[in-house]
Parts: C-alpha cells; sequence; structure tokens
C-alpha cells in the first residue's frame, strides 16, 4: 500500500520491488525448469549444443539444472533462504549469459534451450541471442536487487525471523 | 564479580542485579532465538539441496544406459540402405530408427538407448531396423550427413556396419563445422573392420551420395519425418521422453511383444 503513495521517501517501497523481484525470477526458473524436467536427454542436448562443457560435465549439468531451476524458483516465490536463493539465481542468470554470448560469438545456430527444447536450429529458423541475452541479464538485476534487499513482503523468511536486512530494519522501525 | 559487588553495597547491587538479570534473561532469549533461526535455516537449506540432490538423482537413473551384451544378432543390411538387426526368426514388434549421422539429439539417443536397442534384439525381443537418413538442408551439416551416410552404404558386412554407424555417432563433428572427412570415415572403416577392397573407392567418390539423398527423402515423405531421431514402434512413433529413458523403452517394447 505505501508504495503506490507518492512518497518522497521510496524506502517503504523497497521489499515490496523485491517482493516483485523475487516472484517475477522465482516464476521464469520454475517455468524454464518444468518445461525441460520431463525429459533429461533434451536438456541435455541443449547444453550440449553449446559445446562449452565436455561431454562428461555436460550430462551431470543437462541432469541437474532443470530441478535446480525449479527448487530455487519456489524458493524465491516463497521467500525462504531468499538472499542464498537469490545469489544462485544470479549466478545462474550470469552463467546463461556468458553461454548464449559464447554461442553467439562462435557462430553457432542453436536454441538457447532456456525453456525446453534447444539444441541446433532447422532451417528457417533464427537465434533470437539479443532477446535471451536481455531477458537473462534483467534477471541478474532482478537477483542483485533480492541479494541487496532481502527478503521483501510476504516472504517465509520474514515470518521465520530469517530475514535479511530490510527484515532487521522493519523490526527496528 | 556480581556476587562481590552484592555483598559491599546491597542497596544498588540488588536493582543492578534485576537489572543484570533480565539482561541475562533477554540473552538467553536472543541466543535461544538464534539457535532457532539457525535450525530453521538449515533445516530449510537441508530441504531444498535434498530436493536438488533426488531430482538429479532421478533424472540420471531415468537415463541410464544398459550395457550392452556381448552377442549383437545378427545383423542384414539390404539392398535400400536400411539394416535389420534381429535374430533368426523374429519378425515383430519393429523397431524403426531413423537417425541422421549429424544430429547431436540421435547421437545422444544411441548414447543413452543405443545398448537397450541392440540387448532388445539380441533377446529376440525386437526386430530392429535402422534408417540412416540425411534431415538436414542447410551447410556444412548436410553434406557432413550425406558423406556419413554415403559411407556407410558402402559397408555390406552387418557386423562392420554397426561397428563403423557407432564410431559415427562417438564421432560426430560439433555442429557449424565440417566433419565426417573422407580420411577420417577411411580410418574409421579400418577400426570398425571393413576391408572390402572397394571400400575406399566407394567412400573418396561419394558412390551412393544420390541413393542416400534418394532414400531419405522417400522414406522421409513416406513416413512424414518432421525430425530425427524419430523411433516407431510398429509404426506408431514412441515419445520422446520414453525414447530416452532405457527402462521404460525395454517396457514399452516388451510390452508390444505380448
Amino acid at each position: 500500500m505505501a508504495a503506490s503513495l507518492p512518497l518522497p521517501n521510496a524506502r517503504p517501497a523497497i521489499p515490496w520491488v523485491t517482493t516483485v523481484a523475487r516472484l517475477v525470477l522465482g516464476g521464469v526458473l520454475i517455468a524454464a525448469g518444468a518445461l525441460k524436467i520431463g525429459n533429461p536427454s533434451d536438456s541435455v542436448v541443449a547444453v550440449k549444443a553449446y559445446q562449452l562443457l565436455p561431454d562428461s560435465i555436460a550430462v551431470p549439468v543437462g541432469h541437474v539444472l532443470p530441478i535446480l531451476e525449479i527448487v530455487v524458483g519456489v524458493l524465491l516465490v516463497v521467500g525462504l533462504l531468499t538472499r542464498a536463493a537469490a545469489v544462485i539465481a544470479g549466478l545462474l542468470m550470469v552463467a546463461f549469459v556468458f553461454g548464449i554470448a559464447w554461442a553467439w560469438a562462435n557462430g553457432l545456430r542453436i536454441d538457447c534451450g532456456c525453456f525446453g527444447g534447444g539444441g541446433q536450429l532447422g532451417e528457417g529458423q533464427e537465434p533470437t541471442y539479443l532477446l535471451d541475452i536481455l531477458r537473462d541479464f534483467g534477471l541478474v538485476l532482478l537477483a542483485a536487487w533480492t541479494v541487496r534487499f532481502p527478503p521483501g513482503r510476504f516472504a517465509l523468511d520474514g515470518a521465520l525471523g530469517l530475514g535479511g536486512d530490510s527484515a532487521d530494519e522493519e523490526e527496528d522501525e | 564479580m556480581s556476587k562481590g559487588n552484592r555483598t559491599k553495597s546491597p542497596g544498588s547491587a540488588k536493582s543492578r542485579s534485576a537489572r543484570e538479570k533480565i539482561k541475562e534473561q533477554q540473552a538467553a532469549a536472543r541466543a535461544r532465538d538464534k539457535r532457532k533461526r539457525v535450525v530453521t535455516y538449515v533445516t530449510a537449506g537441508a530441504v531444498a539441496v535434498a530436493a536438488v540432490g533426488l531430482g538429479w538423482w532421478y533424472a540420471a537413473s531415468t537415463s541410464r544406459s544398459e550395457e550392452a551384451t556381448a552377442a549383437l544378432a545378427p545383423v542384414t543390411v539390404q539392398a535400400d540402405g536400411s539394416v535389420v538387426m534381429a535374430k533368426a526368426g523374429v519378425t515383430a514388434p519393429v523397431v524403426d530408427i531413423y537417425e541422421d549421422f549429424q544430429c547431436p539429439a540421435c547421437k545422444e539417443a544411441e548414447r543413452v538407448s543405443g545398448p537397450t536397442f541392440k540387448n532388445l534384439a539380441a533377446e529376440g525381443k525386437a526386430k530392429v531396423v535402422y534408417h540412416p537418413i540425411t534431415i538436414f538442408s542447410q551447410e556444412p551439416l548436410r553434406s557432413n550427413s550425406v558423406r556419413a551416410g554415403n559411407a556407410v552404404r558402402c559397408i555390406a558386412d552387418g557386423k562392420q556396419w554397426m561397428a563403423f554407424h557407432d564410431l559415427l555417432f562417438q564421432n560426430q563433428p560439433p555442429e557449424g563445422v565440417e566433419g565426417f572427412k573422407t580420411d577420417e570415415l577411411l580410418q574409421w572403416g579400418k577400426q570398425a573392420g571393413v576391408t572390402a577392397p572397394d571400400f575406399q573407392q566407394c567412400v573418396t567418390s561419394q558412390k551412393n551420395a544420390q541413393a542416400q539423398l534418394d532414400y531419405s527423402k522417400k522414406i522421409s515423405d513416406a513416413q512424414k519425418l518432421t525430425h530425427t531421431p524419430t523411433v516407431k514402434l510398429n509404426g506408431t512413433e514412441i515419445d520422446n521422453a520414453v525414447l530416452f529413458s532405457p527402462s521404460q523403452l525395454r517396457d514399452e517394447i516388451t510390452e508390444a511383444a505380448k
């Protein structure tokens, strides 16, 4: 409610911004993971398509990514272990940005595999690297915000007294 | 120290000890709270890590490959370039594998489920038919695929064909790179045990390139193939999730054998 008022001091809005950041970031992660989790091999193929990791590492990475995205996404949405989850989410997004940029720089024609699918593109399909990078970079920013100002409103961390800075500040106020 | 103070000046000591008591209680409460927080935090963290671990284990176990048993079922190269792998007398269920040597998902399917197909054929539970096709139309993928498809058509012996087929997938060139080069193909042929004298000439001249393309077109149209790998069980496409899960794949094919 406070956020909707044109306050000169924006501080009351901060936890709400965190909540929105958590929901967006967590929602995207859950969607991305859920679309991939049904078929671990698709995920492995998508990771291999980047030609960044040796096969022996690409296989376990392909297997663990979907579930990791879902668990981190759920933690963010419910606001549990917010800061740790946001750190992991941020690192994941940085890795994705790097991977996509790498594929782009090396002239690969692949689907980023972000939301299932992945691998090489067929004829007539064009990579969407720039969009993918911008989206993931935006998510990096949301993760950074959440790391800086956890846990936001409607967070289990707050209810359990696990909050980061802002929870302490709220108690002090 | 506080005891000493108390005996010296009872009046002020009393209030101080009360204050201290409150302070101590507060400190104890804070410590309790902190402990509780730590326990909650660690518990939540442990549950999250366990969930990731469990999901990871599940993903790894569904796509765990079978060990290929030593003896292959007899492999027969047919006139049209398709290859049948089946024990004598086994005519059903039919498993048709449409794959492109240059397709990464086909490589993954061979890695994960290839041994299952071989085992099922060896156990007499299925007649497996390989159809190497060229599905790519952009370069250099297409030329790579055609060179590989041509080379495998130069082999008449079933056992050598299968060994060569496996080597092609193992050595699949990365995307965007020219690969399956003639000298590589010749070397893998040697590795696969090919001794036929005309093999070298056949690979070098790409004698079967047109046959490979014609067959690809014909079979793609007839089977309405839109992607590789496509694996059909008695004419019905096997779902990707099943294809990449060896145990489910075995169940589905064994079920069809009944």
